[in-house]
């Protein structure tokens, strides 16, 4: 695969201010495809998140390089998924900034909805349960959000759809409902819906967690191929080998805080921290 | 008669209930409360003593409530707190994570209300709307004692002139015509319901 490395600015939304550069690797055929979206890392800086008195993120930090895989892993209730929230705002953290896609978010500011849409149309993200519309065709539910978000006549919205759909090796299933698909197919059907509004960040919440482990290989297929396409991505997941394979870092969560994070061979195959050395135990010898 | 009055109130409480179905959901606590207040105050007291109230106790300076008036408006209002509480209902089932995706792909509120919250929600609701119209439909007798000439008040006025048995067919024919005016509403709704269900699963 050929590599072009540009520099790339683009204004914030808010100020007109120039967020600073960043260098650009792009592919060759995201360049032919036209799709200049800029990439961006994300700054998470001491972010704490409480329910009442239970804390659920204590003092976290991450910083991600655009183009690189993040894995996240870690046992039940580590704030994992919270702290994925964080990043596109479906939870707003008690303390802490976020940096992403030239929005600086802190505590007390305030985030107009226009800016909220504009950040998370810029941050894509999966879920679990896939959550795709069940009332609209696999098509529908990627030009839907294309025409009320970007702004996209139909007919444009939906030759992305299709484009998208064949990515991910669903072109037949355009005129079907969700209901109609496997989970392995919802699930390839969401990837494309949030990639359609060309985001420079994929979140993805344990996506395969709720497909049978066959099935769970044809999304974590798709999600090689973003990886490799230089898509900055935050990983949530169980699948150990797709950590150790696609991602650059291995972040290890437990107990509301990162406890250990760096090259995923290096920790997996020599942990540092008890609590990691446990966790990797019950997920690698089962 | 009794179709105008179905169909008056029910169209006054299937538009009237979605704002007070938003209300009943709001995160304003004020908001919140007060329309739970209204459709609890509705709800607690029978349609027939609303009817009575707006018939008989509001006079605004020379403004007086005709009878028909007074049973659409007390009719529709009383549709309006139940239909109310069946859109809540809906909406709460629409699965969470629902909206949530919608907010994830930088839908507004608006748009994932009535884009992705109401129809589905609709789906729901619909077999519990057509209930409530036939239910409405029977109710609108009601209006007989605030002297609306419906089927149950001309039937009663034939039974007065004709206080022999015979005074009893009309009772009969007009048990006859509900029951032939509620089984298209019962009909249309198992097929709209169905038709919907297909929709998803085609």
């Amino acid at each position: 695969m050929y590599h072009f490395t540009y520099h790339v600015t683009w204004p914030t939304s808010t100020d007109g201010l120039l967020v600073p550069t960043w260098k650009i690797a792009m592919t060759l055929s995201e360049i032919a495809d036209g799709k200049l979206a800029p990439r961006t890392g994300i700054k998470l800086d001491k972010i704490s998140k409480r329910y009442g008195d239970h804390t659920v993120l204590d003092d976290v930090s991450l910083h991600v390089e655009p183009g690189t895989v993040t894995a996240l892993i870690g046992p039940s209730g580590a704030g994992k998924s919270t702290f994925l929230r964080c990043i596109n705002l479906l939870e707003r953290p008690d303390s802490g900034t976020i940096q992403v896609a030239g929005h600086t978010i802190e505590p007390g500011k305030v985030v107009n909805n226009k800016d909220l849409a504009a950040l998370r149309s810029t941050v894509g993200m999966v879920f679990q349960s896939f959550n795709l519309f069940p009332h609209m065709s696999a098509m529908k539910n990627i030009s839907f959000p294309q025409q009320k978000v970007l702004g996209r006549t139909k007919e444009e919205a939906d030759a992305r759809s299709m484009e998208l759909l064949e990515r991910v090796g669903l072109k037949e299933k355009a005129n079907q409902h969700p209901g109609r698909c496997s989970g392995g197919q919802q699930q390839r059907i969401a990837i494309a819906r949030a990639l359609a509004l060309d985001p420079s960040i994929m979140l993805f919440d344990e996506p395969t967690s709720a497909l049978d482990p066959e099935v769970g290989l044809e999304v974590l297929a798709v999600m090689r191929e973003l990886a490799a396409d230089g898509m900055t991505m935050i990983v949530v997941t169980h699948e150990m080998q797709f950590a150790r394979d696609v991602s650059d870092t291995l972040v290890v969560m437990a107990d509301c805080k990162i406890i250990e994070q760096g090259d995923p061979g290096a920790i997996m195959s020599d942990p540092q921290e008890a609590r990691t050395r446990r966790f990797l135990r019950a997920v690698l010898e089962r | 008669m009794t179709i105008m009055l179905t169909l008056s109130a029910f169209a006054i409480g299937i538009v009237g209930a979605v704002p007070l179905a938003v209300g009943l959901s709001s995160s304003n606590m004020l908001v919140r409360l007060a329309s739970r207040l209204f459709v609890d105050l509705v709800r607690g007291v029978p349609i027939i003593v609303w009817l009575f109230l707006l018939k008989f106790g509001i006079q605004i300076g020379t403004f007086k409530f005709n009878p028909v008036a007074a049973a659409i408006v007390g009719l529709g209002v009383v549709s309006m707190a139940y239909l109310a509480e069946i859109y809540r209902g809906g909406l709460q089932a629409v699965p969470r994570g629902q909206g949530e995706a919608a907010h994830a792909l930088g839908l507004t509120r608006g748009t994932t209300f009535y884009g992705v919250m109401v129809p589905q929600a609709f789906r729901i609701v619909s077999p519990s709307i057509a209930t409530y119209l036939t239910g409405l439909l029977k109710d609108s007798s009601i209006a007989s004692t605030i002297i609306v000439a419906e089927m149950v008040f001309q039937s009663q006025s034939f039974a007065r002139q004709h206080p022999t048995v015979e005074g009893i067919l009309p009772y009969i024919l007009v048990g006859i015509l509900y029951i032939v005016l509620s089984l298209p509403v019962a009909y249309l709704s198992r097929r709209l319901d169905s038709r919907m269900r297909k929709a998803v699963y085609a």
